[in-house]
């Protein structure tokens, strides 16, 4: 096992770890914001750790330049896609409470 | 208006150039061929839309240009943070201890693109999530919530970010 | 340990799905489907590596640009609808 290898198996050991407690956060959180937090954070960092891993055991130079531009087009789309969610969370709450009150006026 | 055309034509210079090295690095390809048909492409998108992509209030050039060194050290940094960050969503996963309400925050910074790197480091950093970026003010969804008070919130979850991004953009 | 990976991998997306399906709200729909968008790029790549075929990390780099958008459209898809789409 050479040394790439053993660095690769850390970061898909930090990536199995972080995954699964955003899987059981994804499961076990009652409301939809807190499932959003687990979910994306945790999911964000396990992908990128996997990225590392591959990274590491890439065996050409594309291949390699390929799996970089792809971490950072992933560092942007990732909080944005999250961000487009807990937005809508937001405004869809926001109107349930606006129309309550709207009822409790009526 | 001499220095608004001026200002004008380097705009749309600086949207051809960042379209031109995409299309450079998507199709690692240096033929001939390869390169006069993005010249021509990026020459007639950016042409379409250099007014979108940098608005003409952004006067300054350390507004879209980052210092190398501190994009550097923020991204390094970022890193850190989101392994932290993610670590102790694993253990509020574990424990089930949370605290969410949503705060509400203005930023110093003045770059459009600044502000939008700060929204999305926000939703690297522990347990806070930014919902809404509207000019300088930011609303973030906050797991961890202790204070209610918009300074102190404020201080709380960016205060670092917001100095290491001012050494990046202005 | 690719193998490992690949198959823990299939294993969230798996449970993403199942998450995706039991949602309550539809604010917990597009949560799954956030997650799942990532577990598949992941897997994407790792099969791209595994094959050592670049052409299958072009497909992930153009999903991972233009995954977003499609969650964009959705939610302007759904917050036009009067009663936030319970019934989906």
């Amino acid at each position: 096992m050479s040394i790439r290898e053993i660095f690769a198996l850390i970061c898909f050991l930090i990536a199995i770890i972080f995954g699964l407690g955003g899987i059981i956060g994804l499961f076990r959180f009652r409301d939809p914001y807190s499932r959003l937090h687990a979910g994306s954070l945790c999911g964000t960092t396990c992908a990128l750790s996997t990225f590392f891993g591959l990274l590491l055991l890439s065996s050409s130079i594309g291949m390699a330049t390929r799996i970089v531009v792809i971490i950072v087009f992933f560092l942007i789309s990732a909080p944005t896609g999250s961000s487009i969610v807990g937005r809508f969370i937001w405004e869809s709450n926001d109107t349930e409470q606006t129309k309550k009150k709207k009822e409790q006026v009526l | 208006m001499e220095i608004r055309s001026k200002w004008k034509l380097l705009r749309f210079f600086f949207t051809n150039l960042f379209l031109f090295a995409v299309w450079v690095l998507f199709t690692a390809d240096l033929s001939a061929f390869s390169l006069l048909a993005g010249i021509l492409g990026s020459l007639l998108i950016s042409a379409l839309t250099y007014d979108i992509f940098l608005s003409e209030h952004q006067a300054n050039l350390r507004f879209f240009l980052p210092s190398f060194w501190g994009l550097f050290k923020f991204l390094l940094f970022m890193f850190l943070e989101l392994y932290k960050s993610s670590f102790q969503v694993l253990v509020a996963v574990i424990t089930g201890k949370t605290n969410p309400r949503i705060v509400h925050f203005r930023t110093r910074l003045r770059s459009d693109l600044a502000r939008a790197t700060l929204s999305n480091a926000i939703t690297f950093t522990p347990g806070t999530l930014t919902l809404d970026l509207n000019d300088d003010h930011l609303t973030v969804h906050w797991l961890f919530c202790n204070t209610t008070h918009t300074k102190a919130a404020g201080i709380a979850i960016k205060e670092k970010m917001e100095k290491q991004l001012g050494h990046v953009w202005l | 340990m690719l193998v490992v990976m690949q198959w823990f991998l299939l294993f969230a997306a798996f449970a993403c799905i199942i998450r995706l399906l039991l949602g309550a709200t539809v604010s917990d729909r597009l949560v799954a489907l956030n997650v799942l968008a990532g577990v598949s790029l992941a897997l994407l790549v790792l099969w791209g590596v595994k094959q050592e075929r670049v052409l299958y990390l072009d497909v992930a780099l153009v999903y991972d640009i233009f995954g977003f958008i499609g969650l964009l459209a959705i939610t302007r898809f759904l917050k036009d609808r009067p009663s936030e789409g319970e019934d989906l």
